[in-house]
């Protein structure tokens, strides 16, 4: 669960990239979060993994202030960052395993969940080559592997499908609903509309860094115009 | 045209970014600008003491032209080391130049837009090395007009043709060789060949000593000029320069000139012809070749063995270090070579002498060796050895963007920067080690000093090391487009230089106030002073964690 309460971030004096948010992610739920760009998505996102300090507020992940107990907090979620680029000098294997390392998989564990989840992901015959072969599409695999290695009960993926393959992107969206159904909570930033519509159980739509939606797909349209698409929707709820 | 200044604008910004924006207006930026002006006096300095010794003595016996042809061959060899380092980088593994090729750009606009970064990066150097040089030499020898003006046209076209050589060679090799996909191993090979040449040159000018009688020097005029001989033949834009520089004839001076003018501008033609041949179809075999072939190689169980998060930490730095020719050349190779240059300058110095080690040691042995002053020179040659070791001073800048991942993974700020400046810690102990073995041969130590020294110059690395990270914590350069741009063209780079003048200002204060103390009791108190140092700097650190990752964002 993430409990996001009155967090504020200013860059500027005087000018709030994200204001005054409050929002809760359930246990069980996928939750998206839409907004153009600019709108203050990453910069929430970085809030909630502790890369940015906030300057008013508190977000809670189970329960862990991010603030006050980090390291706890941290323990509670994996977290997929916008760019793949990462450790591009070590083998897969090599970051898969110093990510077991990070978050103490216990060693009866580690191959086990290695495997399944690149073999998932089809990049398990390229854990013996360092990640600068990669594409942006594996390199992206390889840091999802990363992140989920350790079970988080939370999931945090910034842009997650951007670079996967249509079979990847089915296959994480597939691997997302198993974790929201077994209790557990997603929450990722996207730009694509229909993943979101299809994928998500809420959505949250921040738009000049104020939350200006929160709810269902069904809660849009019947707050705005019923009959409209989703991208004229979203154009309306932005634009406003 | 406009273009191509334009795009050479962009580049420079591009690969200087940090630096413009440490150069800007604030009072901030003009102190670190005061900073930045005293470093470049002190070694425009340390480079006319050096450049007036040496002429001086060749004025002396009337062989003062050597001088110019010695900086100009060293001008020449350093566009050719800078190059062999640079031009990988710059040409091929920029990260603008997938935005770069869909532009409507004509293919010389970008090949001369890179060439022309390169020559600027190159000139920055030679300013120091060979301009200031070249007009020491006109005072000195009382030239006129012709001269300085000559002497510019120099400067500006030696440079041009290594900077053109080396590039075309890089673009033949990357245009056919299947090197492109493993940059890695022609930069190791580059790095190895830069190597053998340092170590050439080591032993080659080893034989060099401060206070020469005149018929020495004579007999090393007429080395160094058989040695220019030998290569100018190679080189003849360098031959005609400098015979235009030594001439007192203005006719003579204007034709040779004219000459280099003329071999460069052919150069410069042939190389536009070819590169525009070459170079674009190396360049996108590199951005778009092939992806990761499958290797199917099983993963050996051992790969799965759990470690402690310390050894996995660090062995994640030294493999980042280890497998980057960059930084392999930057951080790990100065630890071990540095101290064995010494040792191959030392060692041929004293044969030159007609001196074997063992008269050395001899002669060592009949005047005190176990003393205060010895110590503290020896923790000196220590300092002055580790601060070529940029392991902590790039310990974040090395992360380029990657580094928010510190700030998002369960382990506290302060664990990782301790993780991060072990390697440091651990190279400058081999440095200490090679440089107390030397030591040790020489001057024969009583094992209790060589322990108290070790301990002492370990405390005193440890200090480095957690200052120069602060450093980096303070001013780190994320946004880099090559490696290049955090080991070479890093401001940051100067702390170091920094702090080892401090500490060796500090060890020279003490040999001064505490001339004739205990050797034990002396290093005693050094070792003291360096252990509350260091505590209170790890303090700050620990205290400061988190403000001072404010940076990586």
């Amino acid at each position: 669960m993430i409990e996001i309460k009155n967090v504020s971030k200013s860059y500027v004096k005087g000018k709030k990239s994200v204001d005054d948010l409050n929002l809760e992610i359930k246990n069980g739920e996928i939750f998206g979060f839409l907004g153009p760009n600019g709108a203050g998505k990453t910069t929430t996102i970085r809030m909630i993994t502790g890369i940015l300090n906030m300057d008013e507020g508190d977000i809670l992940i189970d329960g862990k202030s991010i603030k006050k107990e980090p390291l706890a907090a941290k323990k509670n979620f994996g977290f997929v960052p916008d760019s793949p680029d990462m450790f591009l000098k070590l083998k897969g294997i090599e970051y898969l395993m110093f990510m077991a390392d990070v978050y103490d998989v216990p060693q009866n564990k580690r191959k086990e969940k290695i495997e399944e989840l690149t073999k998932k992901f089809e990049i398990y015959n390229q854990l013996n080559n360092q990640i600068q072969s990669y594409s942006h599409g594996m390199r992206q695999k390889i840091v999802i592997c990363g992140a989920l290695l350790s079970e988080p009960k939370n999931w945090i993926l910034d842009e997650p499908m951007t670079g996967l393959d249509p079979k990847s992107s089915y296959d994480l969206k597939e691997m997302m609903r198993e974790h929201a159904k077994s209790g557990k909570t997603v929450f990722f930033s996207t730009h694509i509309l229909e993943v979101a519509e299809k994928l998500c159980d809420r959505v949250g739509i921040i738009n000049k860094g104020k939350l200006v939606f929160v709810g269902t797909f069904e809660e849009m349209k019947q707050k705005f115009k019923e009959n409209a698409s989703l991208e004229d929707l979203f154009l309306e709820i932005t634009e406003k | 045209m406009d273009k191509v200044i334009k795009l050479t604008k962009i580049f420079l910004k591009n690969s200087f970014s940090n630096m413009d924006a440490r150069m800007g207006i604030s009072t901030k930026s003009k102190s670190k600008i005061i900073v930045y002006g005293l470093l470049f006096l002190y070694f425009a300095g340390l480079i006319i003491f050096l450049g007036y010794n040496l002429l001086d003595g060749l004025i002396a016996i009337h062989q003062e032209t050597i001088f110019v042809g010695m900086i100009l061959f060293m001008i020449f060899g350093l566009g050719i080391i800078q190059t062999i380092f640079s031009s990988i980088n710059i040409l091929y593994f920029t990260k603008d130049s997938e935005y770069l090729l869909p532009l409507p750009l004509k293919p010389y606009q970008i090949i001369l837009a890179r060439t022309n970064v390169m020559l600027i990066a190159e000139y920055v150097i030679i300013f120091l090395i060979g301009f200031i040089p070249l007009v020491m030499y006109g005072i000195l020898t009382g030239a006129g007009i012709v001269y300085y003006l000559t002497m510019i046209l120099a400067v500006i076209l030696v440079p041009i043709l290594p900077v053109l050589l080396i590039s075309m060679l890089v673009m033949f090799i990357m245009s056919f060789a299947k090197l492109t996909k493993n940059r890695n191993r022609f930069q190791l090979f580059a790095t190895l060949l830069v190597l053998a040449i340092i170590i050439a040159l080591s032993i080659s000018t080893s034989g060099m000593k401060q206070d020469l009688t005149n018929e020495e020097m004579a007999q090393m005029v007429v080395q160094a000029n058989g040695m220019i001989e030998l290569v100018k033949g190679y080189v003849p834009t360098v031959d005609y320069l400098m015979e235009a520089l030594t001439t007192n004839s203005l006719f003579t001076a204007i034709v040779e000139v004219l000459k280099t003018l003329g071999i460069t501008i052919v150069g410069f033609i042939l190389y536009m012809l070819i590169a525009q041949k070459i170079y674009f179809k190396g360049l996108v075999g590199n951005l778009f070749g092939g992806g990761a072939s499958n290797t199917n190689k099983e993963i050996n169980q051992k790969e799965y063995r759990n470690s402690k998060l310390y050894k996995s930490y660090v062995g994640k730095e030294f493999k980042n270090m280890a497998r980057n020719p960059v930084f392999l050349m930057q951080c790990l190779i100065p630890a071990v070579l540095i101290p064995i240059i010494m040792v191959v300058v030392v060692y041929a110095g004293l044969n030159s002498d007609g001196m074997g080690l063992e008269q050395i040691t001899q002669m060592v042995q009949q005047t005190p060796t176990n003393t205060f002053f010895i110590a503290c020179i020896i923790l000196g040659v220590i300092q002055f050895f580790t601060m070529f070791i940029y392991i902590s001073i790039t310990a974040i800048s090395r992360d380029g963007e990657n580094a928010v991942f510190m700030k998002y993974i369960p382990v506290s700020l302060y664990k990782q920067y301790l993780y991060k400046i072990i390697p440091n810690i651990i190279m400058n102990i081999v440095t200490i080690i090679i440089t107390l073995g030397m030591a040790e041969y020489l001057l024969n130590l009583p094992v209790i000093t060589l322990i108290e020294l070790f301990i002492v110059a370990t405390i005193m690395g440890i200090l480095q090391s957690i200052a120069m990270i602060i450093v980096d914590l303070k001013r780190p350069k994320l946004n880099w487009d090559s490696e290049y741009a955090v080991a070479k063209q890093n401001l940051n780079l100067v702390f170091p230089v920094l702090l080892s003048i401090v500490n060796i200002v500090i060890l020279v204060g003490f040999v001064y106030l505490l001339k004739d103390i205990n050797v034990y009791v002396g290093v005693g108190i050094l070792g003291i002073l360096y252990i509350v140092a260091t505590v209170i700097t790890n303090k700050y650190l620990y205290n400061k964690q988190y403000e001072l990752a404010d940076k990586i964002i």
